[in-house]
């Protein structure tokens, strides 16, 4: 016969009734213990959220290039995860997961424009706010702007839905002849200043990291790390003339012609990327990272001069992580580990788990739960991940996931079709004449492939540490209407199923799926289900929803 | 009536605290009235009594101003009074068999009429074919030596759900009867039975809004100015009913509603008397004194408190606050009311205790209630009650109700959600979901947790709405989709 334990909630009574304890008079001469309050009644917490953030840049992970130096001293006074698995290739989408612990479509945040309402709203901050958390955000990755912007009251576009349940919604801003909006969210100090005597939450989001790299580091940083009289490729090219050619930041214009180290234009290769052009942008996304690592130093060294340190939780994570040329490819189109994995620490009040490694595997749905574990917050039931409490405690020896589940959904193409080639169409030289000309035919295709009302079918993709294997759902609609067809002028197949052995090709070069018949059946049984499940639990839209447009510079 | 002092949790642990700094050992209550007593009675005989929709607030022992329960309150105050009993379920169907398998609705799946139902298929929900391993309390009261009989007002508990299953003798053909069907056959069974220990069910509709009395209402209560259209009958009752679901919510006047609490208040008293026949039975017979009562009812009754009639659609207390007097065979004890909250999940963990009956390690494992024996010794018991009910697939209600006196409900289909502060609004009528968040929060977590732990999984459900007739009538709204 039992009753259901429900230790979280009882906490606060177990408090309340150690508070009376002591308080009695000690007639027997016992000490008592002290009150345990629950955790959330003292401590803050600050999640730093870094965009396209590849752990293997990073001495923490091993690092040959010193870009890191204050993250690296923060992994020193953290559980330092090395196989923390995001669950899907895109910010807002990644991003969302780990704040509702819910995979993507089961929280409805499935691209860069939802219709807000259909989100899930029982996000961190939300619930942090229950148990009175001074919620704050500062922010510098245009993805989380979305539209309201608290500080000033503003709206900036209607329909956000990061900014739910925090207090403060700060954002950077372009401002007078600025080069990007993705700089280092300063005011986040600022905000610790002035607020450090309220128990908060503060999100700290930065997008420096991202396309193009390094624009916003200034000048004589951005340089640090570039090979000796290196030209950027693209100057020597006949590129149609627009402000991202005649920069030397590697941007996405450039880079989204790049498909296996080729550079396509008027769907013809005209250059082969060589080692010194993915150097040159290895080098200025290092830059980048150098940077975002000072400014990080800055955060901690705030909360150490404000006194924060002793009852501060700490969490750092990449968002997702990025290609860099590993297979001649950039950005982060797909699901390569370059691109779902991530960095994560922990740093805990008191030192606790301090130097703990962790390389099981954990996701992203993860940190939410682990969060309010440890505050003694009950998890909330559409929590999808677990708290890895347990296992840091030694209760469970298990890892806490031996799979994870990443979607891509081909929501790039979607997203092009919806309003992003036009808008660079509209800028008038971006594409050659040749392209134009195609341009309106391939919108067109995609919108009629991608009803807008339902999600198309996507990629997924199972991981352990050991494999990986991804599946495309739809292979003849991807190979369609894939951009690497647009912009290579042909088909691009893919594999319909294709398994990496991680540990012997962590680059996942190598299709062994052939070899390894097995591991393919046992591991497509087990991602079919997920899928199942996911799509039976998933968000489902409505004819009337507004779909909103997240600006996207 | 001597009340035993409850106390909330922390004053608990304060008292708690105290006694152990002062005494360095916990010292039992010196003034409880069941000292002494052993509260072991193996061999004895075991009278369940279900008053069907008898809602607590309607019986005078239970605060009710008017006295129309007098044998009800007599055995009460010889016996164990348990004053904030919760029912699993709000209709007879999913409430009653949890008396029996001292686990829940979703455990039993006993949780409509048809457990499938769509014609021209129709599948009549049963015990053994929806949850086989299950082990009844007749199955293991007549492994252990019992003669075990039921006599039923048939209906809901009628025995092709299950509820014969583990019964020598179960009757059921009185189509909602009430106890001068059932309690006259009860006896007649018990003739002989003087020198064999015996499990007796006894119910009857006498309460409920689809009985009526044979020789028709005397309106003992109704008042004489009274003129409106209303005459107290079963269709009238339905009628309310229907129109409430279809509606959401009806509009009667002050008078039509005093006029049904009458009525009903007629009903409990009618009832009452009733069951007294059958206990002067008992001691004729010479059994009364070898025998422990246990008097409850499956729910309530909804009399408008949320414009509305009859039961089975909403979890408030008016449908799942109900009786439970447990009455030992000692005569003339003084008895205790016990305020701390209890669920009828208890139920049958607490009779096998009582019996001193071993149930097999199997059964021990699918009770999810336990013993209120620690209870009635004066113990203090701290333990939340869930309610849930998936009433016609008209919706599907889960609660929660904790001992510090709150509750939230959540409507599955639609995931409204109601909190309310039953201290300061037992009446249920100002939703506090927005003004007490974190509660809320909490409490929601606590209800997925619960269902969760009792393998329902809330969230991996979908609610369709649906129907699934009870009454005959209501199948005729049934279209294939």
């Amino acid at each position: 016969m039992k009753r259901l334990p429900f230790s979280l909630v009882s906490t606060l009574a177990a408090a309340l009734s150690a508070l009376v304890l002591t308080s009695s008079p000690a007639a027997n001469g016992q000490e008592t213990a002290p009150p345990a309050l629950p955790r959330y009644e003292n401590t803050n917490v600050i999640l730093i959220s870094l965009q396209c953030l590849r752990p293997d840049h990073l001495g923490a992970y091993g690092y040959k290039r010193n870009t890191s130096q204050h993250i690296d001293a923060l992994a020193k006074e953290s559980v330092v995860f090395d196989n923390a698995i995001s669950q899907a290739n895109l910010t807002p989408v990644a991003q969302m997961s780990v704040f509702t612990s819910q995979y993507p479509r089961v929280n409805g945040m499935v691209s860069f424009e939802v219709p807000q309402d259909r989100v899930s709203k029982n996000t961190l901050a939300a619930i942090l706010k229950l148990y009175g958390y001074n919620t704050a955000a500062s922010i510098s990755s245009p993805e989380f702007f979305m539209r309201y912007d608290s500080a000033t009251g503003a709206v900036v576009s209607p329909g956000d839905v990061f900014s739910r349940g925090f207090d403060y919604y700060g954002r950077t801003r372009r401002g007078l002849g600025g080069r990007s909006i993705r700089k280092v969210p300063v005011g986040s100090l600022q905000w610790l200043a002035v607020n450090k005597d309220k128990k908060f939450f503060l999100w700290i989001a930065s997008g420096l990291i991202h396309m193009p790299y390094a624009a916003a580091v200034p000048a004589a940083d951005r340089v640090i790390y570039d090979p000796p009289g290196y030209t950027p490729f693209w100057k020597k090219l006949p590129l149609p003339k627009s402000e991202s050619a005649e920069s030397a930041d590697p941007s996405y214009e450039v880079f989204s012609r790049v498909f296996r180290n080729d550079f396509y234009l008027g769907f013809a290769p005209v250059y082969h990327l060589t080692q010194a052009d993915t150097d040159y942008v290895n080098a200025r996304y290092d830059a980048g990272v150098a940077y975002t690592d000072r400014f990080v130093g800055e955060v901690l060294k705030q909360l150490d001069a404000l006194g924060l340190r002793k009852n501060t939780l700490v969490v750092l994570q990449s968002i997702h992580g990025e290609e860099l040329g590993e297979q001649g490819n950039f950005f982060h189109y797909d699901v390569t580990d370059t691109v779902i994995k991530n960095a994560l620490m922990i740093r805990f009040p008191d030192g606790e788990f301090t130097g703990k490694r962790v390389a099981d595997q954990v996701q992203g749905i993860d940190i939410m739960p682990t969060v309010l574990n440890y505050l003694d917050i009950p998890v909330p039931h559409e929590a999808q991940g677990v708290s890895v409490l347990p296992f840091l405690r030694g209760e469970q020896t298990a890892p806490p996931n031996e799979y994870a589940y990443i979607d891509r959904m081909p929501w790039w193409e979607y997203t092009l079709s919806k309003w992003y080639l036009e808008f660079k169409n509209n800028q008038g030289d971006y594409f050659v004449p040749a392209e134009k000309e195609k341009l309106a035919a391939y919108q067109k295709l995609i919108a009629q492939r991608f009803n807008a009302l339902k999600a198309p079918p996507g990629d997924i993709a199972i991981r352990t540490n050991e494999w990986k294997l991804v599946v495309r759902k739809n292979k003849p609609l991807l190979d369609e209407v894939s951009w690497w067809k647009f912009i290579s002028g042909k088909k691009q197949p893919v594999d319909e199923v294709a398994l990496f052995d991680l540990k012997n090709d962590p680059l996942e070069t190598t299709n062994v799926a052939k070899v390894h018949p097995g591991v393919v059946s046992r591991l497509k049984e087990k991602l079919l289900a997920w899928d199942g499940e996911i799509e039976r639990q998933k968000t489902t839209y409505k004819k009337e929803d507004k779909y909103l447009i997240i600006p996207y510079p | 009536m001597p009340r035993l002092k409850r106390s909330r949790p922390i004053l608990a642990a304060l008292l708690l605290a105290a006694t152990l700094c002062l005494c360095g050992t916990v010292q039992a209550a010196v003034d409880s009235p069941v000292a002494g007593l052993p509260l072991k009675y193996k061999d004895y005989n075991i009278v369940l009594v279900s008053f069907d929709a008898m809602q607590g607030n309607h019986v005078h022992c239970l605060g009710y101003p008017k006295d129309i329960t007098p044998t009800i309150d007599a055995m009460a105050k010889e016996g164990f009074n348990f004053t904030q009993n919760i029912s699993v379920a709000s209709w007879t169907v999913p409430a009653s068999m949890t008396w029996f398998t001292g686990v829940y609705p979703s455990e039993h799946r006993l949780l409509n009429k048809y457990s499938v139902y769509e014609p021209p298929v129709e599948v009549i929900a049963n015990l053994k074919k929806l949850a086989p391993q299950i082990v009844t309390l007749a199955e293991v009261l007549k492994a252990n030596g019992y003669a075990t009989g039921g006599f039923t007002g048939d209906a809901g508990v009628n025995g092709v759900f299950g509820y014969s299953q583990g019964f020598d003798t179960y009757f059921d053909q009185a189509k909602f009867g009430d106890l001068t069907d059932s309690a006259p056959r009860a006896l007649e069974w018990l003739k002989g039975k003087k020198d064999k220990k015996f499990f007796v069910f006894l119910h009857g509709y006498d309460s409920h809004g689809q009985c009526i009395p044979k020789k028709g209402f005397d309106r003992r209560f109704v008042d004489p100015n009274y003129h409106g259209k209303y005459t107290g009958s079963a269709q009238q009752q339905e009628a309310l009913r229907e129109e409430g679901l279809a509606k959401g919510a009806i509009n009667l006047s002050d008078a039509d509603v005093a006029f049904w609490r009458a009525i009903y208040d007629e009903k409990i008293n009618r009832t009452d008397g009733r069951f007294k026949k059958f206990l002067d039975g008992m001691k004729e017979l010479g059994l009364y004194d070898k025998t422990l009562f246990v008097l409850t009812a499956d729910h309530g009754t909804e009399v408008y408190e949320h414009k509305r009639f009859d039961h089975g659609f909403t979890l408030y207390d008016e449908l799942i606050h109900v009786p439970l007097i447990i009455k030992l065979p000692e005569r003339n004890l003084r008895g205790i009311a016990i305020p701390d909250q209890v669920s009828s999940i208890d139920v049958m963990p607490t009779i096998l205790d009582l019996l001193d009956v071993q149930a097999p390690e199997a059964v021990k494992k699918q009770m999810r209630g336990v013993s209120l024996v620690p209870a009635m010794r004066g113990e203090p018991i701290e333990q939340d009650a869930y309610s849930e009910t998936d009433y016609r697939l008209y919706t599907f209600k889960r609660s929660i109700r904790t001992t510090d006196g709150w509750k939230f409900i959540i409507t599955m289909e639609s995931n409204q959600k109601e909190l309310y502060n039953l201290n300061r609004d037992p009446g249920e009528s100002k939703n506090l979901i927005e003004a007490e968040p974190r509660l809320a929060y909490e409490l929601e977590q606590k209800l997925y947790a619960h269902f969760a732990g009792i393998g329902h999984d809330l969230t991996k459900e979908k609610w369709k709405t649906g129907l699934s007739p009870v009454y005959p009538s209501q199948a005729k709204g049934w279209k294939k989709k």
